[in-house]
């Protein structure tokens, strides 16, 4: 366990993304990443753990572990509103999100398991000075989360399961201040993590003509960081008390809640179709608060409206089996974005995304399993603005994802 | 979503694949509407010539009006802007910079000598200027043929020093657009005065002056752009001293100053804020303390803070604008405005409503995520002089000449980014 956790402290470091709507990451497993990112109905193996609680215990075989990571290529394109030829672009580091699930069965009916993973996260940074750097420059945001699960199979139809979820946040994020002095401008660089609880929830329906059905409900986590660092730099002295030097600052941002529903059909022995809808309860975010604990007439408490909406997300794909070797996998969703578009911030530029995904996996015996998948994701271009800061333009993303991963089951 | 719609979708998806995995976004497109920007002059006082801090200097000037609309001009097809740029950032020598006194940025003269380069003529080294802004100018100084005689900074880049006028310059580089800022040296004069000797031009000899301008610039078919004149009490310069400056907080300095003043029983002090003292030679006492609504003027808050002004001392009458001087200023500024207004109209100008952008910066307006408003330094619209804008307040109100452009010659020139400008530097 210890070393489990050396381990995903690692990744922690290394890790950042985003990939779906507002901060939501779903790469939650290479197969189901190759599918169009559909889950909550499918059985393959742990990983059901996270996808839907209530489908592990109806895992084939006695033993699974799961484990996975991606590379998130992502690039947002900025073109200041018209009239205006100013453009910017971000220089995103690579991010590489990770999961590992481990599930076995104790008896017939029933299923452990853990899922570790990370469901939340963004990273970027934009071009050095660019004009959107009062709102931010760069910042990285992630949740991992543990979850162990324990999973019933009530009928050789109908299985049920739960998990809790303890999950840990650190958020790292830098904006400039319109101050200028004999360094440079002015920056606030603020710094926090913090953890706690939710539950993951769900049921899973298998018709024996190859139906199978799953309902998943993740709960709302509130990643609440309190006495986070908020350093300023490169005041000018004659400033210097407007701006207390080792500030700390309390900032709490919702994880939201997951509601999913899948439908598989197992179609032919060899072709696997499937669907889900994944609906994200984003009404949750409405503000971030920067409550800082020194403050100065020229340092208010930060409000920030967002102003997020619920969405729906629609995707849908399939798996081919080629030989009992080969397997190939394509899907696609439409990820509407949550983000208001007279509160949209350039920290999450969130889009409408449309996306493609690809997948295949090579078993060099039975029990092990290769995959790796390919996700592409158009942002579409869209005009946004920051109402309140008066700041708007049209934004584009385009991310691209390659994911390897290995799972092996007995 | 149809076929249609899916089958280019699926095409985009394979040619971003080949292109990589950068994200592309669509450019705006410059266009120069029914304005022709070919040969852009730029006529005006102060605020045209990039006038900041108290002086006219090098960095200012690259961040003049003038500049920052034909850097945007050169997008729709301007070719040559020409700038009669100062040797150096200190110019004539009277530049303010911040300094740390107690604490607190305040204003002080920046050190060092003014190098005579800076007062020569630049005319035939490096002439002929698109940028005739001309620090101190009146309106009717820019048809004054030798005006360069009377002020050393058109003296350094007149085409020819006894004869040249500004508007003579001006249309000798036969312009196909021009702007035209002018009128607030008529107002400011007056205020900067007190109102003590000067008259403001009456606002019918403001008219024949305004409309012969506009008449000889747009004479050859030329375009253009105007703009209003903000009022004194928008500027801090008079807005940041307020009436009752004089803040007590010591019961024996009450009691002292009572003392004093008591042979003129119309003049009393408590704690808190007071009046300021002032003379008033209409009063029949001759002192006086201020009433809320008069201005004071900024010159005046280190005698206030120092020296006992408006206390031990009465506040001298150069240093104060009383209830009818400011309504004397308020009625020029409208008359003023009203005449732009009409002859930009009648010439099918652009108008640029600089008195409204002002009043909606006041109690601050962000733009570009930068928060303004109009005090005096922590504002950051207006420069250290508290008369003339700072880098960013130039920007701004480039981008309100740039609106009125566009919207009255269905235009697409961009505006400018406000942060690429320096902001006031603190020390």
């Amino acid at each position: 366990m210890r070393k489990m956790f050396l381990m995903v402290s690692w990744l922690v470091a290394t890790s950042t993304m985003l990939q779906a709507g507002g901060y939501e990451v779903s790469l939650h497993g290479q197969r189901q990443v190759g599918m169009g990112l559909i889950g909550t109905s499918l059985t393959l193996d742990a990983s059901a753990a996270f996808n839907n609680p209530g489908a592990l215990a109806m895992m084939p075989g006695q033993l699974s572990v799961v484990g996975g990571i991606n590379g998130v290529f992502a690039s947002t394109a900025f073109q200041m509103e018209a009239p205006s030829v100013y453009q910017a672009k971000t220089d995103n580091p690579l991010s590489t999100p990770f999961h590992f699930y481990a599930a076995g069965m104790l008896t017939d009916r029933l299923a452990a398991g853990i899922a570790v993973n990370t469901p939340y996260g963004n990273s970027l940074e934009w071009e050095d000075a660019w004009a959107g750097r009062f709102l931010i420059q760069n910042i990285s945001l992630m949740a991992i989360t543990v979850q162990p699960t324990l999973s019933y199979r009530v009928t050789d139809m109908l299985s049920v399961g739960a998990g809790f979820v303890y999950a840990h946040g650190a958020v790292d994020m830098e904006r400039a201040l319109p101050i200028e002095g004999p360094d440079g401008e002015a920056r606030l660089h603020i710094d926090g993590s913090t953890g706690n609880y939710g539950f993951n929830a769900g049921i899973q329906f298998a018709h024996p003509a190859g139906f199978q059905a799953g309902l998943s409900y993740r709960s709302q986590i509130d990643m609440e960081v309190e006495g986070g660092d908020a350093l300023f730099s490169n005041i000018p002295s004659s400033l210097a008390t407007a701006f207390p030097a080792n500030n700390k600052v309390d900032v709490s941002l919702p994880l939201p809640a997951n509601l999913d529903f899948g439908l598989s059909y197992q179609a032919t022995p060899d072709l696997l179709v499937g669907m889900a809808l994944h609906y994200v309860f984003w009404g949750a975010y409405d503000e971030l608060v920067f409550d800082f604990e020194e403050n100065t007439a020229s340092l208010p408490d930060s409000y920030n409206k967002r102003d997020y909406s619920n969405t729906l997300i629609i995707r849908a794909g399939g798996e081919y089996r080629v030989t009992p070797e080969i397997y190939l996998r394509a899907g696609g969703y439409f990820d509407p974005t949550p983000v208001n578009s007279e509160y949209f911030s350039p920290e999450t530029p969130s889009l409408d995304n449309l996306a493609f995904t690809g997948g295949v996996s090579f078993l060099p015996i039975p029990e092990l399993s290769i995959d790796a998948s390919l996700l592409y994701i158009i942002g579409l271009e869209e005009d946004m603005r920051y109402t309140p800061e008066n700041f708007g333009g049209s934004y584009s993303t385009r991310i691209f994802i390659p994911g390897i991963g290995i799972s092996y089951q007995l | 979503m149809t076929k249609t719609h899916i089958l280019p979708l699926i095409l985009l998806f394979l040619a971003s694949l080949l292109g990589g995995c950068d994200a592309d976004i669509d450019a705006f497109s410059p266009d120069p509407g029914e304005a022709d920007f070919t040969t852009f002059v730029s006529l005006g006082n102060s605020l045209t010539a990039g006038f900041m801090d108290g002086e006219l200097y090098r960095e200012g000037q690259h961040n003049s009006l003038a500049n920052l609309l034909a850097g945007q001009f050169m997008h729709t097809g301007l070719e040559d802007f020409n700038q009669p740029l100062m040797h150096d950032d200190i110019g004539f020598g009277n530049r303010l910079i911040l300094a740390e006194a107690d604490g607190q940025p305040l204003p002080v003269p920046m050190p060092g000598t003014p190098d005579p380069e800076n007062f020569e003529n630049k005319y035939n080294d490096a002439g002929p200027f698109h940028n005739l802004g001309v620090p101190g100018a009146r309106i009717q100084h820019l048809l004054f043929e030798g005006y360069a005689t009377l002020n050393p900074y058109y003296q350094r880049f007149a085409a020819d020093i006894p004869t040249s006028s500004i508007m003579g310059d001006a249309l000798a580089l036969n312009p196909s657009f021009f702007s035209l800022w002018i009128g607030n040296n008529d107002i400011l004069s007056y205020a900067l005065d007190s109102g003590e000797g000067e008259h403001i031009l009456p606002p019918e000899d403001f008219r024949v002056a305004f409309q012969a301008l506009v008449g000889q610039l747009t004479q050859q078919g030329a375009s253009g752009v105007t703009a209003n004149i903000p009022n004194i009490t928008q500027i801090p310069f008079f807005a940041t001293v307020p009436y009752n400056a004089l803040l007590l907080t010591d019961p024996d300095v009450v009691a002292l100053l009572n003392n004093a003043y008591a042979e003129a029983p119309h003049i009393s002090f408590e704690l808190g804020p007071n009046p300021l003292v002032v003379y008033d030679s209409d009063h029949m006492a001759g002192i006086r303390q201020l009433e809320k609504g008069e201005l004071v003027l900024l010159s005046a808050l280190n005698g206030i803070s120092n020296e006992g002004w408006g206390s031990q001392e009465p506040l001298s009458g150069e240093y104060y604008l009383n209830a009818k001087q400011i309504e004397h200023v308020t009625n020029h500024v409208e008359a003023y405005n009203d005449i732009i207004s009409e002859t930009a109209s009648n010439f099918n100008l652009a108008m640029t409503d600089v008195n409204q952008l002002l009043k909606d910066a006041e109690p601050g307006i962000y733009f570009d995520a930068i928060a303004f408003n109009t005090e005096f330094i922590s504002g950051g619209v207006f420069s250290l002089d508290g008369i003339h804008l700072s880098a960013r307040g130039y920007a701004i109100v480039a981008n309100a000449f740039i609106e009125a452009i566009n919207s009255q010659y269905q235009a697409s020139v961009p505006k400018v980014a406000i942060g690429n400008y320096p902001g006031i530097q603190f020390p």
